[in-house]
């Protein structure tokens, strides 16, 4: 993981945003991560809500992650509870869930809390993109209010 | 257990000596059947044919077994003769024999009881299924989780596959494809055998450790193992003689609510099977919620459920139970509530003779 000063004042390379995402199958992180890195964002990953509470609270990610694509379904702290926190102490990060059950409730209850998009596996990488570049951009709309 | 005492006063009565005449397959439905009754009790079975199946049950279950037909028929124990023999010259000889108080169930009587155990043994099977297939609805997260996910891969790694060039990076990711595709055909290999209807095939032997690995693959898809860790304890070679489907549907249930009893804040799951002088054992331990000790009594009973609405039948331990007392086996339980439980299931020792 990149030091706090280097990252905070010089990123190694441009890149379109920092997101964090949080899956418990590391199969699952490496292709989202290739999907996205194609597009040109700096990815982080975490295989639980606990980890991903430990990342975005870790030096510089509490500034400069921009969106955060979470699983529901996960041992420590599962989905709901990551999201619910992440909502409560970063409000401004915009929250994308990728989860393997389509389960409309459950998508109702999570876009009420304020997630951004319900995404159900296997998404296709353009829309995971699209979905990506969307939160990005009320990131920083977010930002200007 | 404690339902039994709300019933008439009759069973609380000696027990019913029966004489059972005849052990092909309607003499071995019955043995099946009536040495579950705790009011009726066996004094013997016999067959002209030293082969026939109910025979070896008889032994297994240790009900005397005698080819001395005309001394078990005048034994002055006896209050019922029930001949399932089929064989008309089998009454004449009953009567011919028999103590003047005891009472004879042949001809189109016993025909008729024949009928009604069989219809009982069907609509069981009926109900066996039925909570199965219940059960496997609650399968639809643990199937969607488990098919989306290599799914997800599957989409990825093609999606790069299009314009990838390094043929390193294309040789590796086409495997993981190939190894997500297995993965997912393995779900639907899984369940389709575990959702079929119990076969009618007759009783084998089971290896009962292979049976708790299977039962634990198809309790993952009915509910999470989040912060489970399961531990096994197998003692090599342990078997038990039952219907492989239904020691299968049995261990899923049991796992199952194991694995549901540690949903808040996680816990262990063990396994363990062990032989022991008196018959083999197996054991699924938790440590979660436990089961108030007032509640203990009622777990078996048909439609007693502590789940919401809607999530459990109330059949699941009570087809548990039927299966082990098919089965001619035990089931105990010990529970601390905030501790844990301990199922603990004991079937006969494998009888000599038996294959």
């Amino acid at each position: 993981m990149a030091d706090f000063t280097s990252g905070f004042f010089m990123p190694d390379q441009a890149t379109n945003g920092r997101v964090l995402i949080v899956d418990d199958e590391a199969d699952i992180r490496k292709v989202v991560r290739m999907t996205l890195q194609k597009a040109g964002y700096d990815v982080l990953e975490a295989e639980n809500g606990e980890k991903a509470i430990e990342t975005i609270n870790y030096g510089e990610n509490r500034l400069l992650l921009d969106v955060l694509v979470c699983d529901i379904r996960m041992p420590k702290i599962n989905g709901v509870e990551a999201i619910a926190y992440f909502r409560a102490n970063y409000p401004r990060v915009p929250v994308i869930v990728l989860t393997g059950f389509p389960d409309t409730d459950m998508a109702t209850s999570m876009l009420r809390q304020g997630v951004v998009d319900y995404l159900v596996k296997p998404v296709e990488g353009e829309k995971l993109r699209e979905s990506v570049a969307r939160a990005m951009e009320q990131r920083e709309l977010a930002h200007l209010q | 257990m404690q339902h039994l005492t709300d019933r008439p006063a009759i069973e609380k009565l000696a027990p019913i000596k029966v004489a059972i005449l005849g052990a092909g397959r309607g003499g071995m439905a019955l043995l099946d059947l009536l040495h579950q009754i705790p009011s009726i009790e066996i004094v013997g079975i016999t067959d002209r044919d030293p082969g026939a199946p109910g025979l070896q049950r008889a032994q297994h279950l240790c009900i005397p077994v005698t080819d001395r037909a005309d001394e078990l028929v005048s034994n002055h124990g006896v209050n019922l003769i029930m001949d399932v023999t089929g064989d008309p010259a089998m009454e004449r000889f009953i009567h011919a024999h028999k103590q003047s108080t005891t009472e004879v169930l042949s001809g189109s009587a016993s025909r008729v009881l024949w009928e009604l155990v069989q219809r009982e043994a069907n609509l069981q099977a009926e109900l066996f299924h039925a909570e199965k297939l219940a059960g496997i609805g609650s399968f639809a997260t643990g199937i969607a989780h488990d098919i989306n996910n290599p799914l997800q891969l599957i989409m990825g790694l093609a999606e790069n596959l299009v314009d990838e060039t390094d043929l390193k990076a294309i040789h590796d990711q086409a495997q993981d494809i190939i190894e997500a595709v297995r993965r997912t055909s393995a779900i639907c290999r899984d369940l389709t055998q575990y959702a079929r209807k119990t076969s009618t095939r007759d009783d084998a032997m089971v290896p009962l450790n292979n049976r708790l690995d299977e039962a634990l693959k198809i309790a993952r898809y009915a509910t999470s193992f989040h912060d489970i860790t399961v531990h096994k304890s197998y003692q090599d070679g342990v078997e038990a003689r039952g219907n492989p489907d239904e020691v299968l549907h049995l261990l899923v249930n049991l796992i199952t609510n194991a694995v549901q009893a540690m949903e808040q804040g996680g816990g262990a799951l063990t396994l363990a099977t062990e032989k022991s002088t008196h018959g083999v054992n197996v054991r699924i331990i938790d440590t979660g919620c436990g089961i108030e000790e007032d509640l203990l009594d009622r777990i078996f009973e048909p439609f007693f459920t502590t789940k919401e609405p809607g999530k459990g039948t109330g059949l699941g331990l009570y087809n548990v139970k039927t299966l082990v007392t098919k089965m001619h086996g035990k089931i105990n339980v010990e529970s601390r509530v905030d501790h844990g439980t301990t199922f603990t299931i004991t079937f006969p020792l494998p009888s000599e003779g038996q294959s």
